[in-house]
């Protein structure tokens, strides 16, 4: 490369600022007008009145303080974060579990590999409905099974807790196979050779599994569980669909919430409820990043 | 090629990409945003061909998603956006106050004088109650929408009933019988399928529930109203009829929306059915479990009032900028004529804004039910007609779909819901 001169003796870069420019310019410019500017002008949008049937003014952050009172607001918090502690940790454990299966060798190893990716395949809302089906109370297959074994039919859907779980056990379903494709990766990754070392040294399986699958899979662990917490906290199309919000608002995301809001034309509300969901993000992604870097010293 | 070549070919794609995203908009044709299901879209092109074709006037469509928030969401950006296009669209009769208060609409009045149309043409009461927003006509009546009663003829019939049901207890009596009887054959029969599931259908069955002579929402002086005896006594049997009466199946607050409830009933599942209008001709096609043996009726009511329809339907409106106003408005004329509008109710089976069309020989040919629609449009309740009525409306359906799963008693959830809707109303009032 022309473009990276290293000098040895300091172990600094100097760059050839034309090439830079021209190489990273149009990628910071997009970058920039697709996702900087939109963030501010959220932002800004979020500090004012910006409602179409009502004339504009500068609120400070009224509209945050607003939001907090907002019993809705405060309903569907409380459930996409639940949503999000009760998920993600759930995948993960799966996902390495199905991960290590899909890794063994054995002669069905292709075929398992091709199945475990089906329910990842199928697009959400789709799977939504598949999942509404299994769930109906009256020909619904998991009534039908429970009544095999002579219990009452439940209606799954039907109760704030019932809603909760049956989002998530759907959930699942569709994302352990994208965790474990992606831990995979990782695990394939591994050299064969310390397993083979360790052996020779008569280590047990499980301590094989804790003292190098586990370390050496940290970093990837870290982008799953990463990919996971802000996709769960973005969820919109399975709740959609299974339970549209209900029963009584228990199991509204915020993203419905506000998408609510823009489309009858609060522009500034619908902002605010953004700007917390982007906080989140940006925390929770922080915490896990920062998680991440520790286990790398530990390495 | 090398390196610096490459990277210089890869830049000015990209601009030249930026620059055909920013190309203009035609000036001369008149363009008109509407959506729905295929089949309908692919009609509507059709008639806009034909505007074309007798008006001289070039019509544009642009196709709209099939779902309605969606729909709403492409205009309002387009509108925030103070964009010439599209001059005309189609809006859900919920959001009309919305685009009216936010100024988006141009009042219709001067025009429909040039041309000489009379707002009389159309149902007088949807005109009233649907299409004026600070007194100004605003928008005209593409297509009307009422909640119905479907029932089975053949079992009011063999259980001895002559008519169906007017006052809900007679209801009750009714579909408690049948339905007893009709489970010993069919375990997954019910008596009652309306839409329960958290959503706006929701709000509309509450208010034909709440109906009689007064609308179940009044905003008095700018705060709402929700907290009475009679919106109390409504969702009280509105969950009474899940549990303990076990008219209506359990999974009504989960599950049932409009083609749910449908799909129920055109099963041969259910003894009634609350729908739009639309399902009519859906349970007398090829295939039907129910085919030939549909009724169509007003809902019920309690023994004091009166049956209520919920005002539902699309509303026709002309964008407050756009450049060619004059030229718009004779598409609208066009659109609406009854001519076209006949066209409509042929093809697709929509109920047209204009009494004249239910006249039609034709028309009545295909539509034996009519002359109850006629009747169902003049027993409209409206939804309020405030701006911010959709947060209003998200309230009540979060509220009520509790109530419906029996979280929470009607009287305990009015006194909240009435709370939350008056703390919007103050937010959104000037």
């Amino acid at each position: 490369m022309t473009s990276l001169k290293r000098s040895q003796d300091s172990r600094q870069y100097s760059y050839d600022w034309p090439w830079v420019t021209l190489l990273l310019g149009p990628g910071l410019f997009l970058l920039c007008l697709l996702i900087l500017i939109p963030v501010i002008g959220t932002i800004i949008t979020s500090t004012n009145r910006d409602i179409t049937f009502m004339d504009g003014k500068w609120v400070g952050l009224s509209n945050y303080a607003e939001l907090f009172k907002d019993t809705a607001f405060r309903q569907s918090l409380r459930f996409t974060i639940s949503f999000i502690a009760v998920s993600v940790p759930l995948e993960l454990l799966f996902g390495l579990g199905l991960s290590l299966l899909m890794n063994y060798k054995s002669s069905f190893r292709g075929i398992i590999r091709s199945l475990v990716l089906i329910p990842w395949a199928i697009p959400a809302v789709i799977s939504g409905r598949i999942w509404e089906l299994i769930y109906n109370v009256n020909y619904g297959l998991a009534n039908y099974i429970i009544e095999q074994f002579g219990f009452e039919k439940i209606n799954w859907l039907g109760t704030s807790s019932g809603a909760f779980w049956a989002i998530i056990i759907a959930d699942l379903w569709k994302t352990i196979p994208f965790v474990a494709i992606i831990l995979l990766a990782g695990l394939s990754s591994i050299p064969e050779t310390l397993y083979q070392q360790a052996q020779i040294d008569g280590a047990s399986f499980f301590r094989r599994f804790y003292s190098i699958t586990l370390p050496l899979l940290r970093p990837v662990i870290v982008v799953a569980l990463l990919f996971r917490t802000i996709d769960a906290l973005r969820i919109f199309d399975l709740v959609f669909i299974l339970t549209s919000g209900g029963p009584g608002g228990s199991t509204t995301s915020l993203s419905q919430l506000g998408f609510k809001y823009f489309v009858g034309g609060d522009f500034g509300y619908g902002s605010t409820l953004s700007v917390i969901i982007f906080l989140c993000a940006l925390v929770l992604s922080l915490l896990v990043i920062k998680f991440g870097k520790f286990s790398q010293e530990a390495i | 090629m090398n390196l610096f070549e490459k990277s210089f070919l890869y830049i000015t794609i990209t601009l030249l990409s930026l620059l055909t995203v920013c190309s203009k908009p035609d000036n001369k044709r008149i363009v008109l945003a509407v959506g729905g299901a295929p089949s309908e879209v692919e009609f509507w092109e059709k008639i806009a061909a034909q505007c074309t074709e007798q008006t001289g006037i070039e019509l544009q469509l642009i196709r709209q998603p099939t779902d309605t928030d969606q729909r709403r969401q492409n205009l309002v950006t387009a509108l925030r956006a103070k964009k010439a296009t599209p001059d005309i669209f189609l809006m859900d009769v919920a959001w009309i106050a919305q685009f009216a208060g936010s100024n988006w609409l141009e009042p219709l009045q001067p025009f429909m004088d040039k041309h000489t149309i009379s707002d009389t043409s159309f149902f007088e009461s949807v005109v009233k109650q649907a299409d004026h927003y600070d007194n100004k006509l605003i928008a005209l009546p593409v297509y009307v929408d009422g909640g119905l009663l479907y029932y089975r003829k053949d079992l009011l019939k063999k259980y001895g009933y002559e008519k169906p049901p007017e006052t809900w207890n007679e209801f009750i009596d009714c579909a408690k019988t049948i339905t007893e009887k009709e489970r010993q054959k069919n375990k997954n029969f019910v008596g009652y399928v309306w839409q329960g599931a958290q959503y706006e259908g929701l709000t509309c069955n509450f208010l034909e529930f709440a109906g009689s002579d007064k609308p179940g929402i009044v905003i008095d002086s700018s705060s709402p109203i929700i907290h009475t005896k009679r919106n109390i006594e409504a969702a009280t049997l509105m969950r009474d009829l899940i549990e303990p009466y076990n008219i209506s199946p359990q999974n009504t607050y989960t599950d049932m929306k409009e083609e749910e409830v449908r799909i129920a009933f055109q099963s041969g599942n259910a003894l009634f059915e609350r729908n739009w209008p639309y399902a009519w001709k859906l349970h007398q096609s090829e295939g039907s479990a129910v085919k030939g043996l549909t009724g169509v009726a007003l809902l019920p009511h309690f023994k004091d009032g009166r049956s209520a329809s919920t005002l539902g339907g699309w509303h026709i409106g002309l964008s407050r900028f756009s450049k060619q106003k004059d030229k718009a408005f004779t598409c609208i004329a066009y659109l609406l004529s009854s001519e076209v509008q006949k066209q409509f109710t042929i093809q697709l089976g929509w109920n047209p804004g204009r009494p004249d069309v239910y006249n039609d020989s034709t028309v009545l040919q295909i539509m034996q039910h009519a002359p109850i629609l006629k009747e169902v449009f003049n027993h409209t309740v409206v939804r309020p007609v405030v701006p911010y009525y959709s947060y209003m409306s998200a309230v009540i359906q979060r509220y009520l779909n509790a109530v419906l799963s029996g979280k929470i008693e009607a009287s305990a959830a009015f006194i909240d819901c009435e709370k939350e809707l008056q703390e919007i109303s103050r937010r959104y009032s000037k």
